[in-house]
């Protein structure tokens, strides 16, 4: 059985205060976007101008939509419906008719049947001061339907009778486009059941363009006579354990203590199918209806509670926004990779036992230093085939096992420190092509004793962007000095003398220094 | 009876405690390396990666931690420059922090973890607790910890051994008179627990990527007066 259950809710404020609406600007200058109650009783409808919605009720209270912002609302809904499955997706077919579509297929039971489950869906809502209406039913076109036309708030259509359930909710409730809609009234067709009795063909037929088309589509869509396929606001994870609290949980103590519990289910899950999670988060639901994540990133693939736990810690439990109170925990693998692909290689028998260091040791390492740290704090070098120093090699995000490097390596001599972007200095160079007499770098004049040089890095013409204004587009003379004080610099004139572009003369620039 | 005689490792090993004379090769568990002034940095920073690449046989990791600050006023380290220092690109790590206390927390953790042959870290001034702890985590992950400092401080540090590094003129390139030769250093070593403070003049040795003590002079430091004697006579030859 496929069972969804559907929530909406309307956009109002509280149901006593005076007429008040959202207004839009459209082609046709303001014009009503959402009501309250109170506007609505007066008459008042979606699209009609407000020149026409004032003159109606002259006391209507109006501000301006945030369509964007709403749906924005939507979504972090989307992401605290996920204690009730991990498919939860937004339904956004119909302008107005905003909502949430849960799969709760098979889950309903985690909750105490689908009664229960609506019950507290529902509560839980009001709590976060979000009234909804939800219901419950085989397809999710049904659960719509029930959710938005039905008159009791919480509806749970029975198993197998969608044709039943859906017939007596009024045409709307097919998600039709309003071309399509006005023409069924027309034929004087109010309420879906009234399509039951006419012969498919006719009706296609009669409808035919793009708006009548989907009157037979939506009427299967609702009754389960063709699939659905919903969109989830992010893939379900396959490794997640969660825990539901009794009350609120408002301190971090209240999250650390069932966190190796969750870690252990979690790990036991990934070890069955022989998976190590990359990336975990840990996603607190508060009452509020948000939720609040803390998420970490494993070099490898782990499944050991022990480091998964020190690795949430590291990151900083207080970290979780607890807001008024979180009520349910989860724990999931986002990310999940098979264990075997990435062993260590075996360590050979010249190698001590000191050097036998497991890789998971440095993974784990690794792991512990970036949740603190950051992301990217962690980096190993990776020669790169550029003769640019500065992009001959890069340091990218740190694995257990070393990045693969290029074959070919030369040894000409290059700094251990690099300033990136070069800095620049003053010279007084004895001939205009060797290398300076003096130069003051960092306001420290220095005379220069020994120098090798040129070695000429050429631009690298290839690369997309290098024009002229280009710094690597200059060719650069690189010069390996030595001071007074014996300490030596990698300098490097830029551009040629009476070539390459006249406007700018050669300038000098320190790039490194040697030991 | 016939006693074994131990192994040149082992000699070369047991004989640098016991004479203070001898350039001390091996690393302890926690070094402090200081530049006698800020532009020998490049200098400091190379006689630590000897230090810490001083263990031929070992294939484990060397981690570098960096403080922002440090960053912002030395440059990058470029891994294409720390190969001639015995340090392959697979072996390098570098871990950068914003502040001190991270930089030395990641240290300990390097340390600790048994995962790295061994790390540095910048720091301008460590509490005693802390070289304590970073002491303690070295032993623990039989790994070599060095902290590189900007100028030789006077404070109190767990360190076994202190240097301050000072960069000297180059050695005589063979080929060309021009040119710089080969890096030459001072090392002082201001503090040390197994003996009296004593200074080298160290040359890189080409083969290991290390240093050595220059001059020739093998097992012994030369002081000032005596190398300005040496110097033409090397530079004849």
């Amino acid at each position: 059985m496929k069972a969804n259950s559907a929530a909406s809710n309307p956009p109002s404020p509280p149901p006593d205060a005076a007429p008040f609406a959202l207004v839009e600007r459209g082609a046709r200058g303001l014009t009503l976007h959402a009501l309250n109650p109170a506007a609505r009783a007066l008459g008042l409808h979606r699209g009609q101008s407000h020149a026409d919605a004032c003159a109606i009720a002259p006391h209507l209270e109006s501000a301006p939509a945030e369509v964007e912002h709403d749906l924005e609302a939507l979504r972090r809904l989307a992401l605290w419906a996920e204690r009730f499955s991990p498919a939860v997706s937004v339904d956004t077919t119909l302008p107005v008719y905003e909502g949430l579509l849960l799969d709760m297929t098979g889950g309903a039971h985690l909750f105490g049947g689908e009664a229960a489950l609506l019950a507290d869906l529902r509560r839980r809502l009001a709590q976060a001061a979000i009234p909804a209406h939800v219901a419950i039913a085989d397809t999710p076109a049904a659960a719509w339907a029930l959710a938005r036309f039905s008159h009791d708030p919480e509806t749970i259509a029975p198993p197998g009778r969608m044709r039943e359930a859906v017939a007596g909710l009024p045409m709307e409730g097919l998600r039709l486009e309003p071309a399509a809609l006005t023409l069924l009234k027309r034929f004087g067709l109010k309420q879906i059941g009234d399509l039951y009795g006419l012969p498919r063909g006719g009706l296609a037929r009669r409808f035919r363009g793009p708006a009548g088309l989907r009157v037979v589509e939506r009427l299967d869509q609702a009754l389960g006579a063709i699939d659905e396929p919903l969109d989830p606001v992010r893939p379900a994870p396959l490794y997640r354990a969660s825990i539901v609290f009794a009350e609120p949980v408002t301190h971090v103590e209240g999250v650390a203590y069932p966190l190796p519990d969750l870690a252990r289910a979690l790990g036991q899950q990934l070890e069955r199918d022989g998976r190590g999670a990359r990336r975990l988060a840990l996603i607190g639901f508060r009452v509020d209806g948000r939720t609040t994540v803390i998420e970490a990133s494993l070099s490898a693939p782990a499944a050991a509670p022990e480091h998964m736990l020190r690795l949430l810690r590291e990151k900083g439990l207080e970290h979780l926004d607890l807001g008024f109170g979180i009520d349910a925990l989860m724990l999931c693998a986002r990310v999940a990779e098979p264990m075997s692909a990435r062993q260590g290689e075996m360590p050979t028998e010249m190698e001590g036992e000191r050097q036998a260091a497991p890789p998971q040791a440095l993974a784990a390492l690794i792991d512990r230093l970036q949740a603190r740290l950051g992301e990217g704090a962690v980096r190993r070098p990776q020669a790169r085939e550029s003769w640019v120093p500065e992009r001959s090699e890069a340091w990218v995000r740190a694995t257990p096992q070393a990045p693969p490097q290029p074959a070919a390596q030369d040894d000409r001599p290059r700094p251990i420190l690099l300033f990136d972007p070069p800095e620049p200095v003053e010279t007084l160079a004895g001939l205009p092509d060797g290398p300076p007499a003096h130069f003051t770098w960092r306001r420290a004049p220095r005379r220069v004793v020994k120098a090798q040089g040129p070695e000429r890095l050429s631009a690298e013409w290839w690369r997309p962007g290098a024009g002229l204004a280009n710094r690597a587009a200059r060719t650069r003379d690189y010069y390996r000095v030595e001071d007074d004080q014996g300490r030596r610099y990698w300098l490097f004139r830029e551009g040629l003398y009476g070539r390459e572009d006249a406007d700018h003369s050669p300038s000098w620039w320190l790039h490194g220094v040697f030991a | 009876m016939i006693v074994p005689l131990p192994t040149p490792a082992r000699l070369l090993h047991r004989a640098s405690p016991q004479d203070p004379s001898v350039f001390p090769q091996g690393a302890e568990a926690l070094e402090e390396v200081g530049a006698g002034a800020p532009a020998d940095a490049a200098a400091a920073l190379a006689f630590a990666l000897s230090r810490l690449a001083s263990s031929p046989s070992e294939t484990r990791p060397i981690a570098l931690v960096t403080t922002a600050d440090w960053l912002s006023q030395r440059g990058r380290p470029f891994a294409g420059g720390m190969q001639g220092w015995g340090l392959g690109r697979d072996r390098l790590i570098w871990v950068r922090t914003r502040r001190e206390g991270e930089a030395l927390w990641a240290l300990e953790e390097i340390l600790k973890s048994g995962a790295a042959a061994g790390g540095l870290a910048t720091a301008a001034a460590p509490p005693f607790v802390v070289t304590r702890r970073l002491e303690f985590a070295a032993r623990e992950g039989s790994a070599v910890g060095i902290l590189l400092r900007a100028g030789p401080a006077g404070d109190l540090s767990a360190a076994r051994r202190r240097w301050r590094i000072a960069a000297q003129p180059s050695s005589l390139d063979p080929w060309d008179a021009a040119a710089p030769g080969g890096v030459r250093l001072r090392a002082e070593l201001l503090r040390r627990r197994d003996g009296p403070p004593g200074s080298w003049n160290l040359e890189r040795d080409d083969e290991t990527g290390g240093f050595r003590v220059a001059a020739g002079l093998a097992g012994h430091g030369v002081d000032e007066g005596e190398q300005r004697r040496l110097q033409p006579a090397v530079t004849a030859a």
